[in-house]
């Protein structure tokens, strides 16, 4: 694989171009032209599609576009180019069998295939959303981290120190990204799994300095810092600083690429193609020891509308068939805590995602924007059925999601926001309502009695 | 070439967001003697009625939203000579300045309620992204903006949000602009919290409300 430094003298010496002309005459069409070529089309009655020639299809898409269009750096408004040979090369000698975690809680992070039997990756956690107290943010890492099926955790994102709001870039954001490390530690330690890896590093932390002061204060080699690039194709000078710093710190990297559907990707073809054009783009540019793809609605702001299903399995299909670099999906769901369509919501994306080739980060409510709209329960519920699901036909996925989709599609614009964390558990114990509980074991026999869903662990509240 | 029929070509011409088809287009409807009013009311406008409604439904994407905006842009400047020359002028619906806030380098929702605007008739001024609050109120100054639209996707960059309403009450400028704000983080309670004018969930939902700040 080409050195990052090769790809940091690309964006400093590649060819110019303005971003409007890289957005409209380059993206657009060359986009346009591989979706028509490849023949990717949307088809929203298999939101869960079963077609390997169609996968190979959006991969063979993928890398076309990706050799043609490059990625645009922001900040000298130039492009970064790819050959083939580079691109091929990169998939040839990228990262496999990468194990995240210390001790006890050290685990080799799995590379799966379509309808694979192998359990999937289960990250577990608030997934990045906003949590108002320290209190709440240590007693949902430990109930996170108490998961059984629990690999790894995602911390929440916290927003304010001392009462004061955080501000990115500011030392406030220095201090917040420092305290949510430590917070997580702690949480993780209450839980009995200090060794447990960290796997989006720092949410709380916007800006290169907060990441790095964050690895001063407790991130290990052994987590993995969260870099993204820009909506779409593009990066910034911050970003490249992460992943410079990463690299010379020795730090895993999950790679995120949040296609927007509706975006510059245009509709679900699009998004697929792009999602899958991404894969190369975090070994070359990101240098990821995982993607972490999680197609997201322009409109709804969730990854569980049909369109995104669709989206994000065939990406899963087209880059799981054909690269060895893991996938890690998270999910975007409309619904709050305590709702029977979150459940249902959660269900669905992951199950797309699992058959599929995926793992998953589990994940978000309430679009994962809400202050305090989160709980552990939720996820809990949903890493039992991705790994339910591990080793199912994508054709039985298909008629599950089918079925959950008309359950809740049409509420995803007006969702119900269900409890605050503190309004669904309490904050005090950690522990959840008994209607939480309730709720929780009505849907998992829902799941097991009409969908024939074999839950193969032990629930702590059954 | 009938009236109908040149209309079609100019709001087909939007509709695809082709500038050297719709420009030809104008020049054509301008040789033929069509007044620039009835281009733009009879012929471009019902174009971008079509391409807000295709977008609405889900039919169509940002690419086709930039490229009719675009093209909506390329035609005016080629009309709003004619209207001066006429000792006329059009009436915009008003003007937005929009970007997205000091630390933050989020675009495409931005980009969407942009595109948006400009169908809905207001003159934006896009300042881009990772914008200081000052900016803000400087460029709402320059040009006389309505309203100032700013956009902060993540909770450590909501407060800059804030900010620009400081700096506008610093300025002694509050009450002279509309500021709408949006972005994945927000809410309608963080709106209320900061003193904003309103909240957008969405792109639709921000034109919505800028419709009714410069109806007031």
């Amino acid at each position: 694989m080409i050195s990052f430094a090769t790809v940091v003298e690309r964006a400093l010496n590649g060819p110019i171009c303005t971003e409007r002309d890289f957005e409209l005459d380059i993206f657009v069409p060359n986009l346009r032209k591989v979706v028509e070529k490849y023949g990717i089309k949307y088809d929203p009655q298999h939101p869960v599609p079963a077609d390997d020639d169609l996968a190979d299809r959006v991969w063979a898409a993928g890398l076309e576009f990706l050799g043609e269009t490059g990625v645009y750096c922001l900040d000298t408004e130039r492009r970064i180019l790819f050959t083939r040979e580079e691109i091929a090369g990169a998939l040839e000698t990228g990262p496999r069998g990468t194990v995240f975690g210390e001790g006890r809680d050290a685990k080799k992070m799995p590379r799966r295939s379509p309808e694979d039997k192998t359990p999937p990756w289960c990250s577990v956690g608030p997934t990045s959303s906003p949590v108002s107290s320290e209190l709440f943010y240590v007693n949902l890492v430990q109930a996170h981290a108490e998961n059984p099926l629990g690999d790894s955790i995602t911390i929440p994102c916290l927003t304010t120190v001392n009462g004061q709001p955080i501000v990115g870039g500011s030392p406030l954001g220095i201090e917040g990204a420092i305290r949510a490390v430590l917070l997580t530690r702690e949480g993780m330690r209450r839980a009995g799994r200090p060794g447990m890896p960290i796997v989006n590093g720092v949410t709380t932390a916007a800006q290169a300095q907060e990441h790095i002061a964050a690895h001063r204060f407790g991130i290990r080699n052994t987590d993995a810092l969260e870099i993204g690039t820009v909506h779409e194709m593009k990066i910034d000078f911050d970003s490249l600083n992460k992943i410079a710093y990463s690299l010379a710190a020795g730090s895993l990297i999950f790679a995120e690429n949040g296609v927007i559907l509706g975006g510059l990707a245009g509709g679900p073809a699009g998004t697929a193609v792009v999602t899958a054009a991404y894969n190369p783009v975090d070994l070359l540019l990101l240098r990821g020891a995982v993607q972490h793809p999680f197609p997201t609605h322009f409109d709804l702001g969730v990854t569980s509308a049909r369109d995104t299903i669709w989206a994000r399995s065939l990406a899963n299909q087209a880059v799981t068939r054909n690269s060895s670099l893991p996938v890690v999906n998270v999910g975007y769901s409309a619904a709050g805590p305590m709702t029977r369509m979150l459940l249902y919501e959660h269900s669905a994306w992951v199950i797309g995602s699992v058959v599929s080739g995926g793992s998953v980060e589990v994940g978000a409510s309430a679009r994962g924007t809400a202050l305090d709209y989160t709980s552990p329960m939720d996820p809990l519920f949903a890493s039992e059925v991705a790994h339910a699901v591990a080793g199912m036909r994508r054709q039985e996925a298909n008629g599950i999601v089918n079925a959950l989709l008309e359950k809740y599609e049409a509420q995803l614009r007006d969702p119900p926001t269900g409890q605050k964390y503190q309004e669904c558990y309490d904050a005090v114990s950690g522990k959840p309502k008994p209607e939480f509980i309730e709720l929780y074991r009505e849907v998992r026999r829902e799941m097991a009695d009409r969908f024939g869903l074999q839950f193969k662990h032990a629930s702590p509240y059954l | 070439m009938s009236d109908e029929s040149i209309h079609q070509r100019l709001s087909a011409a939007i509709i695809a967001g082709e500038k050297d088809k719709l420009s030809a287009a104008i020049e054509d409807a301008l040789k033929g003697g069509t007044p620039p009013a009835d281009i733009i009311e009879k012929g471009m406008s019902p174009g971008m009625k079509d391409v807000g409604e295709k977008f609405a439904r889900y039919e169509i994407y940002l690419p086709e939203m930039l490229l009719a905006a675009e093209a909506w842009e390329t035609a005016m400047k080629i009309l709003e000579p004619k209207f001066l020359e006429a000792g006329t002028e059009r009436k915009k619906t008003g003007r937005v300045v929009l970007g997205t806030v000091k630390g933050d380098v989020h675009s495409i929702g931005k980009n969407i309620v942009g595109a948006m605007l400009k169908m809905s008739g207001f003159e934006v001024f896009d300042l881009g992204i990772d914008i200081a609050a000052s900016a803000f109120v400087t460029k709402a100054e320059e040009t006389g903006a309505d309203i100032i639209a700013a956009s902060a996707l993540m909770s450590t960059t909501m407060p800059q949000q804030k900010s620009i309403i400081e700096h506008l009450e610093a300025r002694g400028e509050r009450g002279k602009y509309h500021v709408l704000i949006g972005g994945g983080s927000t809410s309608q309670e963080w709106a209320d919290s900061i003193g904003a004018d309103g909240y957008g969930r969405t792109a639709g939902d921000a034109v919505t409300l800028a419709l009714k700040a410069v109806a007031k």
